[in-house]
């Protein structure tokens, strides 16, 4: 049986669970229904071009984890933020943690999707909201027929979540292989805001492929900032959809560090649907070994005298390879909009691959779109410089290379968090720098 | 030769020039002063024709004819010249391929053949020299990356080029170091002669030390509120505007 | 205030015909419409080629029907119903034999339509022509001043039959039969075309040129133009392209092929303006063409065009840069109006190492036209030090129209260096009002800035072409402003 085949019967059983005549219902049966008529995604698909999701799909996954397993704090303790504190939505296996978790329903909803799909005070929300910001394409389609756990935030009007939260998916990796598919679900409403950081960390080197998607919903004059840490175990695979949709004079800005796991694909959509919004789209990819990371953006601009900013560096090291595949498309009505791309990679061994597919699609004419991208290697003359100067190889490097990354860091607001990212930079380089230059 | 009578314009729908009337003959220089926001640039514009600013009421005449309702090009075709504060960039187009474009469509509205080659070169050469401009500099994109001084200076060596009846010169000094200055007042003064007339907008009485007007006029509010000589423009270098404002209430 | 208003440019672009339309009777004998293996032997029977290349075309026809018409690019069209087409037409009156004062007077007076008057340019341009009217190369002239220096300049049939050892050493080599659906029905069905080879070290003295041009209604044209400069050798290689309106679309699928071999440089420009469609986005040419050259060691390729006709345009003129120090370039305008739809870049193939390549491309669309960019830059492993720098820039003109950058970059070399930059502007009101303020009226304000935008490109063309390149982009884009 392969994995298509254990998934459409594994859906049949789950549909057993089910409230057969809920509109949520009819959602979950088209979606699976579409998953089913596209299949997994190839690479003679435009999208797919440089990604090939074969080797993961051999993997025998157990899709619902038979028995919940246990775990220590001590033992996850540092992947979380923990020296300030913060609300968190833990999952071990795709099943909350009360114990790891603290959630609140004090004036902001911090919770869980569970609670907002079953209970009937959130079917409003649901109705409204659910499914509605996502893509058709097949991996979402799938998500969303198997959406069961996640997070639920809601921020309501001119309110403030008054520390950052953090959304952690653990997989113990109990089972040989194990499938992952968290549903996120985030709404801020008018004039409120929020900063999240979300994770996912495998605790062993059994394979864990999960198919995560996040919809994110800014009403006017919202401010989300999101941070996606992603530096899993070496047999992890990631598949990471988030689909937000900003309202007027809303700002969104999602930080994406991707620095392991086996394969990573990202993929990220902005939609602009009133003026004078305005996207900032950052990351850093940091591989090495025989790493993948994709990251594919869009920025979908529909109103006037928007902007979006996308910056990406990437490094790569080893086999790793780096796909940039980033989209601007601007409609006709989408004038006075500011849209700029940046995409930098840096190839430190002969063996790296990258593969860049930087787009602008415009149709209307007064508007100012750029992009740049460039490829290369760490600059000798420089590395020379630093050696001349007595910092040793491994240092100078390092350095190079985060300065390379700077323009991102830089616009991490979460101080512990930035601090956090430049120690992880610190040990992938094998240095005892601090960074704070 | 100009003629303004009882101007009123606006841009987007806000009144900028409230009553306005003007009378330049040939061989006089106007100067035009104001505080900022007063409608001097207004008026440069509502002369040359700039579509953003309507003529709501009023009449401007050139040689007797009513230019109101004539476009851009059809007013320079007539010796219009405006020396813009801010010249535009165009990418590619040399100062020269420009110029050279401008004239013979300058010749082309009054019936005229292209300009001879040889000619063109010949005067180009001699108006570069005039205005201390060099040849590596003729052959630069129109504006882009120029210094604030090249702008201007390239704007007057583009007037001797065209022979304009009537230069407005809007805020040629700003940005101009002493040096360019005076290279820029000189050439104005060596093109004046007793049938053009040039109108010099600025903001301070410095470029009138060079380029001596005839005339000079107030403008606050949309509308001329004192004429007098030079004598005016070194009163108001000393006291500033504030003592018109009080001399008005 | 009477202003010239966009409408009033749009309306004046809609009445003003395609300068080239006009349609010339020459008396042409055309193959029955339809394409199977006897149509492709009864072309090779026509033009009495010898077996091999009756051979190699149907192996390419084979080949053609077992592929499908692509559909990535960003372009929509009725695909073309290849049984409706004539694969054959030659104008009549043309025996290989004769001089040039013996050309039907009907295709002299054509050519002077054209400007190009074929004995004019001989005098003043120095420049040989060979022309292929609808599919047959018509004129080659001088040919005794190139074969003094051991040059071949001729028509490509000509070629399979006196120079069968080139031909069969090249033809195919860069664009291989298979390399595409329309390459592969170019190689089965190719009426005429272009065949040059330059010698070892000779610098060719004169522009090579050749004028296509689409006469008769219903028929495809299908030419091949395979050019190969050997060692140390230079040579300047031009192209025209222009058909009549007509209200059906015509299909263009042509096949260049270029051999630069080592220290050679070959410096290839196009200005193609077939008949874009009327004003409504009726009728005009289907311009589906593979380019590609061979770089070897030390060796240069420059690719310059000027892309402003054709319906719906599908053309990537790409360099394979195999030898070590090789240099690829790409310099491109591509404008579109009305209805038109072009998809256009180049590919730039790393394989040696120090290779080179520079890819220049400014893409203006007016109207509802649709302008694409794509392009690949493919750096392999084996190429050390390989360098790359693309530009993109899009104007747009009116808010009805679309500009695309579709750019791919795959590197797997560490000492690459790899520059993209694409941006995207329109013409400033504040642009035109300073031209107009200086007595240049608005249309030719548009030209001034147009003109200027693509400077970099018209720069690379030679100057025979460039002026009439300036005067192609003026011509198709009257009367659109942003």
């Amino acid at each position: 049986m392969n994995l298509k085949e254990k998934l459409q019967s594994s859906y049949l059983a789950f549909e057993d669970h089910l409230q057969a005549d809920s509109p949520l219902h009819d959602v979950r049966t088209k979606a699976m229904k579409s998953f089913e008529d596209k299949g997994f995604p190839s690479k003679k698909e435009e999208a797919w071009k440089y990604t090939s999701l074969n080797a993961l799909l051999s993997k025998d996954y157990s899709i619902f984890p038979k028995n919940e397993t246990a775990i220590e704090f001590n033992d996850v303790k540092k992947y979380f933020l923990n020296d300030i504190d913060t609300y968190k939505v833990v999952f071990i296996d795709g099943v909350y943690s009360s114990f790891l978790s603290q959630i609140t329903h004090d004036v902001i909803d911090v919770c869980l999707m569970s609670s907002a799909l079953n209970k009937s005070k959130y079917s409003s929300i649901i109705e409204t909201y659910f499914n509605k910001a996502a893509n058709t394409d097949s991996l979402s389609c799938l998500n969303t027929a198997f959406a069961k756990e996640g997070a639920y935030i809601r921020i309501p009007k001119n309110k403030e979540a008054k520390k950052p939260i953090e959304i952690i998916n653990f997989a113990t990796g109990t089972e040989a292989a194990t499938m992952l598919q968290p549903r996120n679900l985030i709404i801020v409403e008018q004039n409120a805001h929020v900063q999240i950081i979300e994770r996912h960390q495998s605790l062993n080197n059994n394979p864990v492929l999960t198919n995560s998607v996040t919809e994110i919903f800014l009403e006017k004059r919202a401010n989300v900032d999101y941070y996606k840490i992603q530096n899993d175990t070496q047999n992890a695979s990631l598949i990471d959809s988030t689909f937000i949709q900003q309202q007027r004079e809303s700002i969104c800005s999602v930080h994406t560090f991707s620095f392991g796991g086996k394969l990573t694909r990202n993929n990220l959509s902005f939609k602009q649907l009133g003026e004078r919004c305005d996207s900032i789209l950052n990351g850093v990819t940091m591989i090495e070994d025989k790493q993948h990371v994709d990251h594919n953006t869009l920025v979908h601009h529909i109103a006037e005298n928007c902007e979006s900013h996308q910056d990406y560096k990437g490094i790569f090291d080893d086999s790793a390879t780096g796909v940039f595949n980033g989209k601007v498309y601007v409609e006709k009505q989408a004038q006075k909009l500011d849209a700029f791309q940046k995409n930098n990679n840096i190839l430190i061994s002969n063996k790296a691959t990258i593969n860049a597919k930087p787009q602008l699609e415009i149709f209307a004419d007064d508007v100012k779109c750029s992009h740049g991208c460039t490829i290369g290697q760490l600059d000798p003359d420089a590395m020379f410089y630093l050696r001349s100067r007595g910092i040793a190889d491994k240092e100078a490097r390092a350095l190079l290379i985060y300065a390379f990354a700077n323009t991102v860091l830089e616009s991490v607001k979460i101080p512990e968090l930035k601090e956090r990212i430049n120690k992880l930079i610190a040990n992938k380089m094998g240095v005892n720098l601090g960074f704070d230059l | 030769m100009l003629q303004i009578k009882d101007v009123y314009a606006s841009v987007e729908d806000k009144d900028i020039l409230k009553g306005i009337s003007l009378s330049v003959n040939a061989g006089e220089v106007h100067a035009i002063m104001g505080p900022n926001g007063a409608g001097k640039s207004t008026l440069a514009s509502i002369i040359a024709g700039k579509e953003e600013f309507e003529l709501t009421k009023g009449e401007i005449t050139i040689d007797g004819e009513d230019i109101t309702e004539l476009d851009a090009e059809e007013r320079a075709h007539k010796g219009v010249f405006l020396s813009f504060q801010y010249p535009v960039e165009i990418p590619g187009v040399s100062v020269t391929n420009f110029i050279k474009t401008a004239i013979n469509e300058n010749r082309k509205a009054k019936g005229l053949e292209d300009m001879p080659a040889s000619e063109m070169l010949k005067k180009i050469k001699e108006k570069a020299d005039l205005l201390e401009i060099d040849r590596k500099f003729l052959s630069r994109s129109l504006n882009v990356g120029f210094s604030g001084g090249e702008k201007k200076r390239n704007e007057i060596f583009q007037m001797a080029m065209l022979e304009p009846k009537l230069a407005i010169l809007d805020e040629t000094d700003s940005g101009l170091d002493i040096d360019a200055l005076k290279v820029v007042a000189n050439g104005v003064n060596k093109l004046k002669n007793k049938d053009n007339a040039v109108i010099v907008i600025t903001h301070y009485q410095r470029l009138l030390d060079y380029i001596v007007p005839d005339f000079v006029h107030v403008i606050m509010d949309g509308k001329i509120v004192k004429s007098g000589t030079k004598q005016l423009a070194y009163e108001l270098e000393e006291k500033g505007y504030d003592w018109i404002k009080e001399e008005l209430v | 205030m009477s202003k010239y208003t966009e409408d009033d440019l749009k309306k004046e672009l809609e009445t003003k015909e395609y300068e080239y339309g006009f349609y010339t009777d020459l008396e042409s004998e055309t193959f029955p419409i339809g394409l199977n293996e006897d149509i492709v032997r009864a072309i090779s029977k026509k033009k009495q080629e010898p077996q091999w290349m009756t051979n190699w075309r149907l192996e390419a026809f084979k080949v053609w029907q077992s592929m499908q018409e692509p559909d990535w690019a960003n372009v929509n069209y009725t695909k073309p119903d290849f049984q409706a087409i004539a694969y054959y037409s030659a104008p009549k009156a043309v025996d290989p034999n004769k001089t040039l004062d013996d050309v039907d007077p009907e295709l002299v007076a054509m050519y002077k339509k054209l400007g190009i008057s074929v004995d004019e340019q001989k005098k003043m341009n120095n420049v040989a022509i060979d022309i292929v009217v609808d599919s047959v190369s018509v004129a080659t002239t001088f040919k005794k001043t190139l074969s003094e220096k051991g040059i071949i300049f001729m028509s490509i049939s000509e070629a399979i039959k006196e120079h069968p050892e080139l031909v069969k050493k090249y033809l195919g080599t860069v664009v291989p039969t298979k390399d595409n659906f329309y390459a592969a029905l170019n190689s089965a069905v190719f009426s005429d075309g272009s065949f040059c080879y330059i010698p070892k070290g000779v610098r060719c003295p004169m522009e090579l040129s050749t004028y296509f041009r689409i006469n008769q209604a219903g028929t495809g044209q299908f030419e091949r133009t395979l050019l190969i400069a050997d060692q140390g050798s230079y040579v300047s290689y031009l192209e025209g392209c222009t058909a009549p309106s007509r209200d059906e679309n015509q299909l263009h699928a042509a096949v260049v092929e270029l051999i630069a071999l080592d220290d050679a440089e070959i410096k290839y420009s196009t200005v193609q303006n077939w008949y874009p469609g009327s004003a409504e986005g009726k009728g005009g040419v289907y311009n589906f063409v593979t380019k590609r050259g061979l770089c070897e060691k030390n060796a240069k390729i420059s690719w310059t065009q000027v892309e402003t006709g054709s319906a719906v345009t599908w053309k990537y003129p790409s360099c394979i840069l195999k030898g070590d120090n090789s240099i690829g370039e790409f310099y491109s305008i591509a404008v579109t109006n009305n209805y038109q739809q072009a998809d256009t870049g180049t590919k730039m193939i790393h394989l040696g190492k120090n290779t080179r390549s520079t890819i220049i491309s400014k893409g203006i669309s007016a109207g509802k036209s649709q302008n694409s960019y794509r392009g690949l830059v493919k750096i392999n492993a084996s190429a050390e030090n390989a360098r790359n720098f693309s530009q993109c820039d899009s104007l747009l003109m009116g808010n009805e129209c679309g500009a695309h950058t579709f750019p791919y970059i795959e590197v797997k070399n560490k000492t690459a260096q790899i520059e993209h930059e694409a941006t995207t502007s329109k013409i400033g009101e504040d642009q035109i009002f300073y031209c107009n303020q200086r007595g240049i009226d608005t249309e030719k304000a548009i030209a001034l800035v147009v003109n200027g935008f693509s400077k970099e490109v018209l720069n690379k063309l030679p100057m025979e072409f460039a002026v009439e390149a300036q005067k192609l982009l003026e011509i198709s884009l009257e009367g659109s402003v942003g």
